[in-house]
């Protein structure tokens, strides 16, 4: 049984190896996709393009324009354009946000009334206009305790812990590497069986007496470890290159990855003794994948989502590897600190 | 032993097709064999279950002396199997794929590489054993093919179509390899297309629609049906047989 199982892990391993395209797409893709989308998604919302209308023009609404100014979240531009033409603009996609300041503003502020300012935000991407808002809100409650005539009633102090600046890359960074390990690993563990089904070199293997569950884990655990190496070099990256505090506990991460593999191996092993073809198993580890990917919470909240999906994401398990990894990593930047 | 082979009215059905029909037949230890028949006749559903691969739907049968119900495990490990596709690892060198099966053999490695350059050496594959298996000419892939269905010294050799698209010259140093393994006592299952190989066997069967409609030695055969050669003694055997059914 060892023999038999050693014998599977050496060739597959020397049959990746022969592959340059495939040693070509488990090792370099991943560091470029770790680059590319490292700095691509990134949720950060900063320097809105904004077009102001001030129909006020006093010096008061001029400081209210500039508050927003302040801190490269929104980009005035255009102040005094017609109303038509701003609007035109708004659908040319030239702003995403537009405030506007009616003529009584400053007047009424002064007589101690609650003076009103319209702001509004292009929703198609409802993640960014919920963020304008946010800062818009704030924007607003500061200019109010500096400006207004009484205190404010309440005044909430943020802090923001473990990653204070909201750097976004300190969380997708760790994203991208569960869904690296994820697509990796059902990818070439779907294609195993199948693939030597389509060479015809399966007819000759099942005629040796190789068992069943010695087959199954000369063809898995290669994968596992070229998922661990995989996993190393895209973590090795994420703190070399884009300096992202760990100090939680290695043997913990890699301990917990162990586990979640058996999900992405068992379920790439199911795929490759159902299907026919290579061609259907690439199609079913996209459809897995992509499924597994968009409720992992990698890019949703898995909070945002309807409750029946949420329920769903309990049967994903790079759900629990995604928060793994993240939390692995966000705590250790406050234990740095 | 005896009989390599025995069957006993094996028969498989798929669903209502039965592709095997009661075939009974014996394959005495050290002969060469020859299962022939048209395509579509039952050869492959036939073999694969000699092989242990597919369960009959009912009948008898042993090979090596294991019952092909029970004793599959014990039954893969005294054959070997040689199919017509080319089906080692053309990304691997000879040497790998003759390594991988010989550990897969559970040939323990220290007599494995030994093992190796003995069949090498008398498949004469020595210059071709360190090259990616794909790059070798089609003669010389089925020697490496027959190398690997070796290794672990089977009792019985199954050959399925063995020489399919090689030149002559192959073909005639291809069966005087087997004759020197049958004479060293390994049994010859073979099937084939070529009616002048199927002259070379000690004895033949002939199957039509899943039954066996003929057997015995070649010579025999052709006198008893009244034909000049192989070949037309098959296609007599065919044709009466289309009728009965």
């Amino acid at each position: 049984m060892v023999q038999t199982i050693a014998a599977l892990i050496r060739k597959e391993l020397l049959q990746i190896r022969r592959d340059r395209i495939m040693l070509r797409l488990i090792f370099i893709m991943p560091l470029v996709q770790l680059l590319v989308l490292g700095y691509a998604v990134s949720t950060d919302v900063k320097f809105i393009g904004m077009a102001v209308h001030d129909c006020d023009r006093s010096s008061l609404s001029r400081e209210f324009v500039r508050s927003f100014s302040a801190g490269d979240y929104f980009i005035p531009r255009d102040s005094g354009l017609p109303l038509l033409e701003i609007e035109r603009g708004f659908q040319e996609n030239a702003y995403d946000a537009v405030l506007i300041i009616p003529p009584d503003f400053s007047k009424t502020l002064a007589a101690g009334g609650a003076a009103r300012a319209g702001f509004i935000v292009d929703g198609t991407n409802a993640n960014a206009a919920a963020i304008s808002l946010g800062y818009a809100g704030i924007i607003t409650a500061q200019f109010n305790g500096r400006t207004a005539s009484r205190e404010v009633p309440i005044s909430l102090r943020q802090k923001v812990l473990y990653n204070p600046e909201g750097e976004s890359i300190y969380f997708m960074v760790p994203g991208i590497i569960a869904v690296l390990l994820t697509m990796i690993t059902v990818m070439l563990t779907a294609m195993a069986i199948v693939r030597e089904r389509e060479l015809g070199t399966l007819e000759q293997l099942v005629v040796t007496p190789i068992s069943t569950p010695a087959l199954i884990l000369g063809k898995t655990i290669p994968f596992a470890i070229l998922g661990f190496v995989e996993m190393s070099i895209a973590l090795a990256f994420g703190v070399l290159w884009f300096k992202i505090p760990f100090a939680g506990s290695w043997p913990l991460l890699y301990a917990l990855a162990f586990i979640f593999l058996f999900t992405t191996l068992g379920v790439g092993m199911f795929i490759s003794t159902a299907t026919r073809t290579q061609q259907q198993a690439m199609f079913f580890s996209w459809f897995f994948s992509i499924y597994t990917i968009l409720t992992s919470g990698f890019f949703i909240p898995i909070a945002n989502m309807p409750a029946a999906v949420q329920y769903l994401t309990y049967l994903n398990p790079l759900r629990y590897f995604m928060k793994i990894v993240r939390s692995r990593n966000a705590s250790s930047s406050s234990c740095g600190r | 032993m005896e009989n390599a082979v025995v069957l006993d009215r094996l028969t498989k059905r798929f669903g209502r097709f039965t592709a095997v029909d009661e075939i009974s037949l014996s394959v005495r230890t050290g002969e060469i064999f020859g299962f022939l028949g048209a395509n579509g006749a039952g050869k492959t559903t036939a073999i694969r279950m000699l092989c242990g691969l597919l369960l009959p739907t009912s009948g008898s049968g042993s090979v090596a002396g294991f019952d092909i119900y029970r004793r599959s495990e014990q039954i893969k490990l005294n054959i070997g199997y040689m199919s017509q596709k080319f089906s080692l690892y053309g990304d691997l060198t000879g040497y790998e794929n003759l390594w991988f099966y010989g550990s897969v053999y559970r040939i323990p490695a220290g007599s494995l590489k030994a093992r190796i350059g003995e069949l090498a050496s008398s498949l004469e594959l020595e210059e071709f054993i360190r090259r990616p298996a794909r790059s070798l000419p089609t003669g010389w892939r089925q020697r490496l093919a027959l190398a690997a269905a070796l290794l672990h010294r089977p009792r019985i050799l199954f050959l399925d179509e063995p020489t399919g698209g090689v030149d002559p010259v192959f073909r005639r140093r291809f069966w005087e390899i087997l004759y020197r393994l049958a004479d060293g006592g390994t049994t010859l299952f073979v099937t084939t297309h070529y009616m002048d190989e199927a002259e070379f066997c000690g004895r033949i069967s002939i199957m039509h629609q899943g039954r066996i409609v003929a057997a015995g030695n070649p010579q025999e055969l052709m006198r008893t049906y009244g034909q000049n050669n192989l070949q037309d003694t098959f296609v007599h055997l065919i044709s009466r047989g289309g009728a009965d059914a």
